[in-house]
C-alpha cells in the first residue's frame, strides 16, 4: 500500500452508521487469527480496524478484503473489547457502495447487489435468478454452474420455481427504510459541515 | 409434547434445499408439532440486506415476528435456516438495545412488535420443544453408534449476545440430540468454523479450501458422517467435495446430512420422504 488519502471522518461515519466505536480496537488480532478469509486478501480484520482509526480510505477500499467477509461473526464473538467487527465490515461495504469505491476483481460485491435487488423485486431472494443474472454478466462464471448445478437439478435438490412473498409490503418497507436512512445521512452531512 | 409453532422456511428451503424443508416438516408432524407457515413471508434481511441497508435488515425479521405475534397469535416460530435464524435473533435484540433503532423499525414495519415470540432453530426444536427424553422415547431405528461430527457453522451460535447459545465456541446441543438417536458424537475442531457461505457463488476456490479443512478434520477425528443444521453449510460441505475430489484423487467422501434427516430416519420416517437421494455425496451407507 503506497497510496494515502486520510479522512478523519471515516471512523465517525462508521460509528454513526452502525453504532460501533472503532477506536476501541487495540490490535490484539484475535479477529484476524479466527477469520476464515484473512489469508485470501492483502488486508485482514485488524488491519482494516487500524486503517479505519487512521482514516486510511485507500487501504480499506482498494483491497478486496471487505468483500470477502462472509459475515460469520467469529471476530465479533471473540473481540475482547466487545466491538461488533462484522457490523463494521458491513458499514464499510455500505460506504464503499455509496462512494462508488468497489475495486475490480470483486464479484461478491455484484452478487450482493443481485441478491438485494432480487428480494426487493420478489419479496424473497430467488437463487436461480441470481445465478442466471450472474452468468449473463460474467459469462466466465458459467463453468462454475455447469459442474454442480445440473447435478443438483437432476437430483431434485433445487426447486427452480419461485413462490413470491408479499411484494407490496416489501416495497413499502424498502421505501421507508431507504428514506429514513437517506434523511439521517443528509442530516449528518449538514452537521459535519457546520 | 404437542405444540403449534409458526414456520419460517426462508429462501433456501424453498429453493436449493428442498430436502431440508421436507425432512423438517416430516419430523415435526411425526413428533406432534403443528407448523403454520407465515403467510406471504418475506426475506429475513440476509447478508445482502445488512451490507446494503442496516435499518431494513433489522426491520425485515421484526416484521415477520409481528405477523406471528399479532396476526397468527402464536408465541413461537421455527426457523430451520441458520442464517435466517440469526437475523430473527438480531432484529429484536437491536430493537431492545437501541431506542432510535426501535422507533425507526416501528416506522418501517408500521406497527410495534412486543417481543412475545420465541425464535427456535432446528436444534432448539428437537432439544427444547420436543425434549431429549421424549425424542429418545420415539426412536425406533437407533443409529447403533454411528460416529457423527456435529457441525454448527457460523450463525447457529453467533452473535452470542443475541443467540444466547449454550457455548458459542464449542456448543453441545446438537451433539446431545444425535446421542439421543443412538449416535456417538465425536470431539473435533471445526464445529463453529465458517464453510465460506455465499462465497460459493463467487469465490469457489476459497470455499473448496475451507470445506477441505473442515471435512479433513472430521475424518481425522474419526467421524463417519457430518450432521448439519444449515442449508448453505450442507450445500457447500456436500457439493464442493465433488470439486475437491477432482483435484485430489485420493479424496475420501464424507456424507453430510441434515439433523432433521437423522431424526427422521431414527423415528422411522421413510427415506424418500426425507430426501436422502438428493445429496451429491451418497449417504446410503450411514443412513441405512
Amino acid at each position: 500500500m503506497t497510496t494515502c488519502t486520510p479522512s478523519p471522518l471515516l471512523a465517525e461515519n462508521v460509528g454513526s452508521g452502525c453504532g460501533e466505536n472503532a477506536y476501541k480496537c487495540y490490535q490484539c488480532k484475535r479477529c484476524t487469527s479466527g477469520c476464515p478469509v484473512a489469508r485470501y486478501a492483502d488486508m485482514h480484520p485488524a488491519m482494516i480496524m487500524r486503517a479505519v482509526q487512521l482514516g486510511q480510505l485507500d487501504m480499506v477500499f482498494d483491497d478486496r478484503f471487505i468483500w470477502l467477509c462472509t459475515g460469520c461473526e467469529t471476530c465479533t464473538t471473540r473481540c475482547p473489547q466487545g466491538i461488533d467487527i462484522a457490523a463494521i465490515m458491513d458499514e464499510l461495504k455500505i460506504i464503499a457502495r455509496r462512494q462508488g469505491r468497489i475495486p475490480a476483481g470483486t464479484p461478491s460485491a455484484a452478487m450482493l447487489k443481485l441478491n438485494y435487488d432480487s428480494f426487493v423485486r420478489w419479496g424473497r431472494m430467488w437463487e436461480v435468478e441470481l445465478i442466471t443474472r450472474d452468468v449473463l454478466k460474467r459469462p466466465g462464471s458459467a463453468k462454475n454452474w455447469f459442474t454442480l448445478g445440473p447435478k443438483m437439478m437432476l437430483k431434485g435438490k433445487v426447486n427452480p420455481l419461485l413462490k413470491k412473498g408479499d411484494t407490496l409490503a416489501m416495497k413499502r418497507m424498502v421505501a421507508t427504510a431507504e428514506s429514513i436512512t437517506n434523511a439521517r445521512m443528509a442530516q449528518q452531512k449538514k452537521e459535519a459541515q457546520s | 409434547m404437542s405444540a403449534t409453532m409458526a414456520y419460517y422456511p426462508g429462501c433456501s428451503l424453498h429453493g436449493t434445499s428442498s430436502e431440508f424443508d421436507a425432512s423438517f416438516k416430516a419430523t415435526a408432524r411425526a413428533l406432534d408439532i403443528t407448523l403454520q407457515e407465515i403467510p406471504g413471508w418475506e426475506c429475513c434481511g440476509n447478508t445482502a440486506a445488512h451490507s446494503t441497508n442496516r435499518l431494513l435488515s433489522v426491520a425485515l425479521p421484526v416484521n415477520e415476528l409481528a405477523k406471528v405475534e399479532q396476526d397468527m397469535r402464536l408465541d413461537s416460530v421455527a426457523v430451520p435456516c441458520a442464517a435466517c435464524y440469526s437475523r430473527f435473533k438480531i432484529g429484536p435484540h437491536e430493537v431492545a438495545e437501541n431506542a432510535q433503532t426501535a422507533a425507526d423499525v416501528r416506522a418501517v414495519v408500521g406497527r410495534p412488535y412486543n417481543g412475545g415470540v420465541e425464535v427456535q432453530n432446528l436444534i432448539d426444536v428437537y432439544h427444547d420443544t420436543v425434549g431429549l427424553e421424549a425424542l429418545r422415547a420415539r426412536v425406533t431405528r437407533p443409529f447403533r453408534g454411528l460416529k457423527v461430527a456435529c457441525y454448527y457453522g457460523c450463525l447457529l451460535t453467533r452473535p452470542p449476545k443475541a443467540t444466547l447459545a449454550d457455548d458459542p465456541e464449542y456448543p453441545m446441543h446438537m451433539d446431545e440430540v444425535v446421542k439421543a438417536l443412538g449416535c456417538e458424537a465425536v470431539q473435533w475442531n471445526y464445529k463453529t468454523d465458517c464453510c465460506g457461505a455465499s462465497l460459493a457463488l463467487t469465490e469457489q476456490g476459497i470455499v473448496d479450501d475451507l470445506v477441505k479443512r473442515i471435512i479433513t478434520d472430521a475424518h481425522q477425528c474419526g467421524a463417519e458422517a457430518v450432521a448439519v443444521a444449515c442449508p448453505l453449510c450442507q450445500t457447500n460441505l456436500d457439493g464442493r467435495q465433488l470439486m475437491i475430489a477432482k483435484q485430489h484423487p485420493d479424496w475420501k467422501h464424507m456424507p453430510v446430512v441434515f439433523l432433521s434427516q437423522m431424526v427422521g430416519r431414527a423415528i422411522g420416517i421413510d427415506d424418500k420422504a426425507l430426501g436422502l437421494q438428493k445429496h451429491l455425496v451418497d449417504v446410503a451407507a450411514v443412513m441405512a
